[in-house]
């Protein structure tokens, strides 16, 4: 079954090359010109995945997650104007699962698809998987990480923090995401000490720390674990 | 002899009044001691009467005269005093850039200086209404609101010690300048004395001074006005004229380019019509760079907020180098970080953009084939941040013109509006940090940037 994904757009150029890549993807697209149609699609239609614009004129793009949310858990994409930091990052602390800024190029617009529809059809990962990126294998039964073959040794919450990315591959998680994770609810405002493990984590298992291939920083959002590569 | 001396040596020292005393006392003592019958004031001779007369005399005009060197004395020191704080105060005011603020120091020096409290009023829409005065408080009641209007219209005195209101709290005094009277001072002595003659006429100069300074400061504003607004329009037009250029060029490809593809379709080979695929992403890249950098620069100069965060510089630079990557293509970048950099204090998407925008440059102005090197170093309470290139290196003389709005290079291949590097500035020096460049040996540009390190809150 082709994955059905809606759209939530009213520019009518960009929905023009939308369509065009959905269907040469091989998804079936919908279509909603305004926030009011598509909250009621998501809920009627029951779409596997939502390309809504941030920027439609009679909704606020949150307030459109949180009614969508309301009847849908299907992972939603969001198309954000450059500069907005803050809109995304509350979109995604919201619910959303990830975004790309306008202007982009649909290469990264259907990775992000791509990644999201798999996390949403996958299994949760059981104790006895090894996760792989790059040049890294990690034991999740077993809690052991290697890089090049060689054992690294990770502290206790740099191995915490490093399972959270395994559990979301590809998947933007804001600062406040990963404090709750790993520290807990109380610490979301910690963002130093997270800028910091980070840092530990990306020289612990980057080939070179300055130049991440995957544990990238997406400024003023958060972080993403980027397994290709 | 030796009383003579001794009423000299109190004259000296003291008032009139303690010297003439001293005269007749030490007179008295000579009699008393020296003259017989001794410890009496009985004379058995009656000469001694002249000599008494003589004395008392002599030690009168000397104690009148020591004491009236003294006055004079004290009088010039004070003289001295007045005329180094009227100049201090030229001095000072001379220095203020906003008339509200010399009115101010004007008014606290004052009250300094004549122990009294003093406000100075400034005109609000050409009339003085106490709305716009130096002091928080009002010192005087509202009423007298128009004995200072009358003061700032006649140029004259007005209030206490004067003929006109002399019923009022304060003193009121016109600040007179060269043109006009530019303002009012209103003075209430502490003590509710009157002022001396001295005092009065030190407190007109002091006024006088005052007023100048003002008028001085205003002109200077309304010049320095003009010429902001000059530049404000040279700038624009030069802008528009860059503009217009730098966004019709790629514009001009992706049309022609797509509307080939559309028109002559079939005529076109496969690698040509993907060299006009091509031709549209890359102009409409370099549109959207153009696009970026003139709204950062729009928002940037309408003021904009530090969101600041204690950042390891390494993630800020790594993420600076993802965001260009398609301008690194096969371009050899190398970092050099040491691993106890100490976090610096940053708006990280801004000071990224710094980073990118430096980087972006160096790429645009060395050849291919020439490294790039990002290096760091921590010392005292500075982190340096430096861009270093082998390309042609920066004009000569020009470095710090660099970073100025709509600067370019004058290589003619290199396209731009030349707003990177003023942005970087912007973002820098609002970080209190500071942004140079100058040419390296062996050739090549460094882009220097350094931040202090200072606690984050």
């Amino acid at each position: 079954m082709k994955p059905v994904i809606l759209m939530i757009e009213d520019d009518p150029q960009i929905r023009r090359f939308l369509r065009a890549t959905l269907a040469a993807e091989g998804y079936v697209a919908h279509e909603a010109l305004t926030a009011k149609d598509g909250i009621a699609q998501a809920e009627a239609g029951r779409p596997d995945l939502i390309l809504l614009d941030l920027g439609l004129p009679d909704f606020d793009g949150l307030e459109v997650i949180r009614r969508v949310r309301q009847s849908s858990q299907a992972p939603i994409v969001i198309l954000s104007a450059r500069g907005q930091e803050k809109d995304k990052v509350g979109a995604l602390d919201l619910g959303a699962d990830d975004y790309v800024a306008k202007p982009f190029a649909v290469g990264e617009l259907l990775a992000r698809i791509r990644a999201a529809l798999r996390r949403a059809t996958a299994l949760p990962h059981d104790g006895g998987l090894v996760f792989r990126f790059g040049r890294v294998e990690v034991d999740l039964e077993n809690r052991i990480v290697k890089a090049d073959g060689e054992e690294i040794h990770l502290t206790p919450n740099e191995y915490k923090l490093l399972q959270v990315f395994i559990r979301y591959p590809g998947k933007v998680l804001t600062q406040r995401q990963l404090l709750n994770e790993v520290w807990g609810p109380n610490n979301t405002d910690q963002a130093q000490y997270l800028r910091v493990y980070i840092a530990q984590l990306r020289r612990k298992l980057e080939h070179d720390s300055t130049r991440p291939k995957h544990l990238q920083t997406e400024p003023g959002v958060g972080y993403r674990l980027v397994v290709e590569g | 002899m030796v009383y003579l001396l001794g009423v000299v040596a109190i004259s000296t020292r003291c008032s009139r009044r303690v010297s003439v005393a001293a005269s007749f006392i030490s007179v008295a003592a000579f009699d008393f001691f020296c003259v017989p019958p001794y410890l009496t004031f009985r004379v058995t001779d009656y000469d001694y009467l002249i000599t008494f007369a003589g004395v008392l005399a002599v030690a009168l005009v000397l104690s009148t005269q020591t004491a009236l060197i003294r006055m004079q004395a004290i009088d010039a020191l004070d003289r001295e005093a007045r005329t180094k704080a009227l100049y201090n105060l030229s001095h000072r005011l001379a220095g203020e850039s906003s008339i509200f603020d010399a009115a101010r120091l004007a008014a606290e020096t004052a009250g300094e200086l004549f122990r009294a409290g003093v406000t100075v009023f400034l005109p609000d829409r050409g009339e003085i209404s106490f709305r716009r005065r130096t002091s928080d408080y009002l010192p005087v009641p509202r009423a007298e609101e128009s004995v200072a209007q009358w003061v700032f219209e006649n140029g004259r005195r007005a209030g206490r010690t004067t003929n006109t209101n002399p019923s009022a709290t304060a003193i009121y005094l016109p600040l007179q300048g060269a043109k006009a009277v530019v303002g009012v001072m209103a003075v209430v002595p502490h003590s509710g004395e009157r002022f001396s003659p001295e005092q009065s006429s030190f407190l007109d100069a002091f006024a006088n001074q005052t007023a100048l300074a003002l008028e001085r400061t205003q002109a200077q504003n309304t010049a320095e006005a003009n010429r902001l607004s000059r530049q404000t329009e040279e700038m624009r037009s030069s802008l528009l004229s860059t503009v217009s250029h730098d966004l019709r060029t790629p514009l001009a490809s992706i049309t022609g380019a797509a509307s080939t593809l559309r028109s002559q379709e079939d005529k076109l080979s496969v690698e040509t019509r993907h060299e006009l695929l091509d031709s549209i992403s890359e102009e409409a890249e370099r549109l959207g760079r153009l696009v970026r950098n003139l709204l950062d620069m729009t928002s940037l100069q309408s003021g904009f907020e530090l969101r600041r965060e204690l950042c390891p510089l390494e993630e800020i630079v790594g993420a600076a180098l993802q965001r260009i990557e398609p301008q690194l293509k096969d371009r050899v970048v190398t970092t050099s970080l040491p691993d106890d950099l100490p976090p610096v204090s940053v708006d990280d998407v801004l000071f990224g953009q710094v980073i990118a925008n430096v980087l972006e440059n160096s790429l645009k102005y060395t050849p291919a084939g020439t490294s790039i090197e990002i290096v760091a170093e921590a010392a005292g309470d500075t982190v340096t941040l430096e861009i270093r290139d082998r390309g042609p290196g920066l004009p000569e003389g020009d470095e710090h013109r660099i970073f100025e709005k709509f600067y370019r290079g004058k290589s003619e291949k290199v396209r731009g509006a030349g707003l990177g590097l003023a942005i970087c500035r912007a973002i820098v020096e609002a970080h209190r940090g500071t942004i140079e460049a100058f040419n390296r040996t062996g050739g090549g540009a460094v882009f220097r940037i350094r931040l202090p390190l200072e606690d984050a809150r």
